[in-house]
Parts: C-alpha cells; sequence; structure tokens
C-alpha cells in the first residue's frame, strides 16, 4: 500500500471519530436523564508521579546504583467529559546528545473525550494495551525490583505510541480498547531483544500503514482480571526497496488477588512475516545479519502472598516468579537458532511496603538458557520504588 | 498450547458465574447496601442496578492506593483512603437514570479507565 492509500485510511477512520468528538461537547449526550441537583466540577489539574531507585549487580560486573526512573503525572480535565493525561518519564537519571545513555520519554500526551460509558475517544501518545505491565508499571504494583523479563524482550514495556482510538465498559466488567497507532519500526529489531527497539515512540512516526491494537479485559469480579491483547502492524517501511514485515504480537494475561494472595501470568507471542527478507535487508545495511526470529514467545506465572499485612510498619510480601523467553522461538528458513536466546528465569524475593504507596524491594533472578558456551548472568536487585 | 487454553477457559467460567453487583442485607429498613473496593485500575462492582428512589449505602475500601469517588453530575466526591486505613460511606438516593461515577484521585497510568454506573429504574 502507498502512503497516499494510508493516508486516506486514515482519513476514514478519523471522519466518524472527529463526529464524535463534536457530539462531545453536546448537552444531548449527558450522562444521566434525571440527576440529583448537579454539581458541575470545575476544571482542575493534577500532578502525580512515581520513582525507581535500583541497585542492580549483575553476575562477572561491577554493582550499579541507578535512578532508573523519575516520572511525572500531569491531568487535567476541561470538563467532566475531556481530559487531559500527560506522563513525561526521564530515565537512568541523564540524558547527553548522541551518547547511549538516559531517555527522556513523552509516555503518554492524550486527549479523552468521554462520551458514554460503554464508547469513548481517545487521541494523542497512549499507553498500548497490551498485556499486564505496560499499563499498570507503578513500582508500588508489581513484586520485583525490574519488570518480568517477558515484559521487556517479548512485550517491549513501556510501550507506547502515537495513535487515536476508542475504548470503554460494555458492562458486567467487560472493558475493551481499540486503537490505531503508529506501527513497530522492523529496521530496529533485534536477536536479543526482539521487537523492543522498534518503537518509534511518537517522533515523526511512520504512519504510511497504520498499525491496530485492541485489548478485551474483564474485570467483574472481585481481585480477578482477565485481558486478551492483539496488536498488528506492518513494519518494513524503512527499507528501499520497500518490502513489508507484517508483525502481530499476541497476548493473553489474569490476575487473581485474594486477601493475602497475588496471583499473576501471562502468555505473549510475537509472529514476523518475511524476517528471512528482513536479516537480508539489514545484513546488507550493517554488514551483520541480525539473525531474527519470524516468532518470539514468552510465559511467565507469579505467586506473591503477604506474610504481614495490616502491621503498623506496614505490609511484607514474598514472591516467586517463573519465566520462560524466547526470542528465537521459530527461525526463518536458512537461520541458525542461537540456543542463547531461549531463556528461563527464576526469580524470587520480597517487598516490603512501609506505606501503600511506597516499596522497598529485593530479589534473586537465576536466569539460564540453552548455550552450552554462553552463560546467562543471574543478578540479585535491590529497590526503592514510590507513587505519590 | 491446550493448558494455556484450558486454564483460560476454567478462568473465564469462573468469571462468568459471578458478574452480579455485591447487593446486602440492609442494616435500616429501606436502605440498601453496597460494599464497593477500588483498585487500580478498577471498581468492583462497576455496574450497579437499583430501584430508583432506593437509598443505597455505598461502602467503598481501596485495596491499593488513595483512590477517589465520584458521582458525576452530583456532590458525592470523596477521597478513599490507602489500602488498610478504612472504609468510607456514601449514602445516595438516585432517581431514575443513569449515573456514571469515576475515581477522581489521579492514581496511576490507567486513571482514566477507572469508570462505573449505577443504574436506577422505575
Amino acid at each position: 500500500m502507498t502512503p497516499l492509500l494510508g493516508y486516506r485510511a486514515v482519513s476514514r477512520l478519523l471522519a466518524p471519530v472527529a463526529t464524535l468528538l463534536l457530539l462531545a461537547t453536546s448537552p444531548a449526550l449527558a450522562q444521566t436523564p434525571e440527576r440529583p441537583a448537579a454539581a458541575r466540577r470545575e476544571s482542575r489539574t493534577n500532578l502525580s508521579g512515581y520513582m525507581d531507585f535500583h541497585y542492580n549487580k549483575v553476575e562477572f560486573t561491577d554493582g550499579r546504583l541507578d535512578f532508573h526512573r523519575f516520572v511525572l503525572l500531569v491531568t487535567h480535565s476541561f470538563s467532566d467529559r475531556i481530559r487531559f493525561v500527560g506522563e513525561l518519564e526521564l530515565e537512568h537519571a541523564l540524558v547527553e546528545g548522541l551518547e547511549d545513555a538516559g531517555e527522556l520519554e513523552l509516555e503518554q500526551a492524550y486527549v479523552d473525550f468521554l462520551l458514554h460509558r460503554s464508547f469513548n475517544v481517545r487521541a494523542g501518545m497512549m499507553l498500548m494495551p497490551i498485556g499486564i505491565i505496560n499499563e499498570r508499571h507503578e513500582p508500588p504494583m508489581y513484586y520485583g525490583v525490574e519488570r518480568p523479563f517477558v515484559d521487556t524482550v517479548i512485550i517491549p514495556t513501556t510501550w507506547f505510541e502515537t495513535g487515536v482510538g476508542v475504548h470503554g465498559e460494555v458492562g458486567r466488567g467487560w472493558r475493551y480498547r481499540a486503537f490505531v497507532a503508529a506501527p513497530l519500526n522492523a529496521a530496529e529489531f533485534s536477536a536479543g531483544e526482539g521487537v523492543r527497539g522498534g518503537s518509534q515512540k511518537g517522533s515523526e512516526s511512520n504512519i504510511g500503514r497504520a498499525a491496530v491494537t485492541g485489548r478485551l479485559e474483564y474485570v467483574g469480579r472481585r481481585g480477578l482480571t482477565l485481558g486478551a491483547s492483539a496488536w498488528s502492524g506492518h513494519s518494513g517501511f524503512e527499507f528501499r526497496p520497500r518490502f513489508d514485515v507484517p508483525v502481530s504480537v499476541v497476548a493473553a494475561d489474569a490476575r487473581y488477588s485474594r486477601n493475602r494472595l497475588e496471583l499473576r501470568g501471562q502468555f505473549a507471542h510475537v509472529a514476523i512475516e518475511h524476517a528471512d527478507q528482513l536479516n537480508d535487508a539489514l545484513a546488507r545495511r550493517v554488514g551483520v545479519d541480525p539473525n531474527i526470529a519470524r516468532a518470539m514467545r514468552g510465559f511467565y506465572g507469579e505467586a506473591g502472598y503477604r506474610v504481614i499485612s495490616g502491621a503498623r510498619f506496614g505490609d511484607v510480601g514474598a514472591f516467586a516468579r517463573y519465566e520462560n523467553f524466547d526470542t528465537q522461538f521459530r527461525m526463518p528458513a536458512g537461520a541458525v537458532r542461537l540456543p542463547q536466546f531461549d531463556r528461563d528465569a527464576f526469580v524470587v524475593g520480597a517487598n516490603f511496603w512501609p506505606d501503600p504507596d511506597v516499596a522497598v524491594k529485593v530479589d534473586y533472578s537465576i536466569v539460564r538458557n540453552r548455550s552450552a558456551f554462553i552463560q546467562a548472568p543471574n543478578s540479585l536487585n535491590i529497590g526503592l520504588g514510590w507513587w505519590f | 498450547m491446550r493448558a494455556v487454553t484450558r486454564v483460560l477457559a476454567v478462568l473465564l467460567l469462573v468469571a462468568l458465574s459471578d458478574t452480579h453487583a455485591s447487593l446486602q442485607d440492609t442494616p435500616a429498613a429501606g436502605v440498601q447496601v453496597v460494599e464497593i473496593s477500588a483498585e487500580r485500575f478498577s471498581f468492583t462492582p462497576s455496574e450497579i442496578r437499583v430501584k430508583a428512589g432506593t437509598r443505597l449505602e455505598l461502602r467503598l475500601r481501596s485495596d491499593d492506593t488513595t483512590h477517589g469517588f465520584h458521582i458525576i453530575g452530583t456532590d458525592i466526591d470523596i477521597e478513599l483512603p490507602k489500602r488498610g486505613r478504612g472504609t468510607t460511606t456514601v449514602e445516595f438516593q438516585p432517581k431514575a437514570g443513569r449515573y456514571t461515577f469515576e475515581c477522581s484521585q489521579l492514581c496511576g497510568a490507567g486513571h482514566e479507565f477507572m469508570r462505573g454506573v449505577i443504574i436506577a429504574t422505575e
């Protein structure tokens, strides 16, 4: 498809959305046919954020202190039905030009037009609704200092792109999101970290052929969340001569908490079509075959238990997580599967919450791969995370 | 894959078996108690159906951080204290209609998804 056709397709999508946005200002779409004496909220602005401070001791290397994330969120309500949400993140404390140091990222900056409980419109920089962590990554919310490996090399959290879409709750705890967004850039894929480098991050993103993504989620039973997510896009736009690299990501996840117990699990699969052509094109560009797979897969299961809950000094929880992740699950014809990218991780640790919004974390990650020659390093991690 | 499918099917069945609002017997005549838990980023239950004119006693509790509870179009807008710091009670007597409620305290990246509805019918 040419960029012109892509523009037309996007225009067709935007036309009904624009109509709905105009309707958003209409009093006819009021939420309640009859209201008590109404108290119209004045517009207001809120500031919030979270931080992540880590000590990482990876086997065979010196320990590192890293102020991993400094995140500020700002929201503004123009009215009850028009809201702005922004999230600005500084990673690794320092950003220097042209150096592979920290990153300053605009992770969210969207306006929500809240039309109806079952149908709302969102436009701007948005989180892709894939998996557990991508939309729920405030440090006190999860066990472990670092995010799960599956949420790093299979699902590229934090995954955000510019786009437009709809979301809502259709009743009895069923929710959905469906977005059109900028696609991943296949020129940045790698053997070890999968599609992680491919996010365009809203920086003059190529939108010749927009990606589509969505999530169906069930939250109707206390303590239980079930989710199914999918993403599909065409990622070969950077190559000349142009060729198509269709990419799809599917994920299923479940979380359950009851009293002190919390269980969670996730499965994710990435499929890259024409990976052989992609490897050829990248080899011509950089001189080395990047050995990118045609399928990547990962899953994990985690159990956490608050061994102390409600004490005056806070809560203490212990957890264990098993992960299996392989960024070379299936290779294109003629490519050799490298066993060091077929990995398992067993992570054990504890969280101490002196306050529900402050978490002191410690964990030990035992990582194994299938290679007889290249050893995956274990790591000791200590972290302090907070939300305000 | 089969094992994953089976686990998901069982979880789905469990989910479908209990989808109604948590309505309790009344502590006083004519008052209906509803317990609502708030957690990033949902209220449970998120859909409450009652007869119009019913005096509702909403008992709200947070399972994690500070949340807000705002019924759009009304004066009800309260703060729910963090996990383990108690339950907040709100009384509400709806006329016939749909009343959307939402979290009014910024609670994280998915804050805007945290909404629900009270449906009062004749």
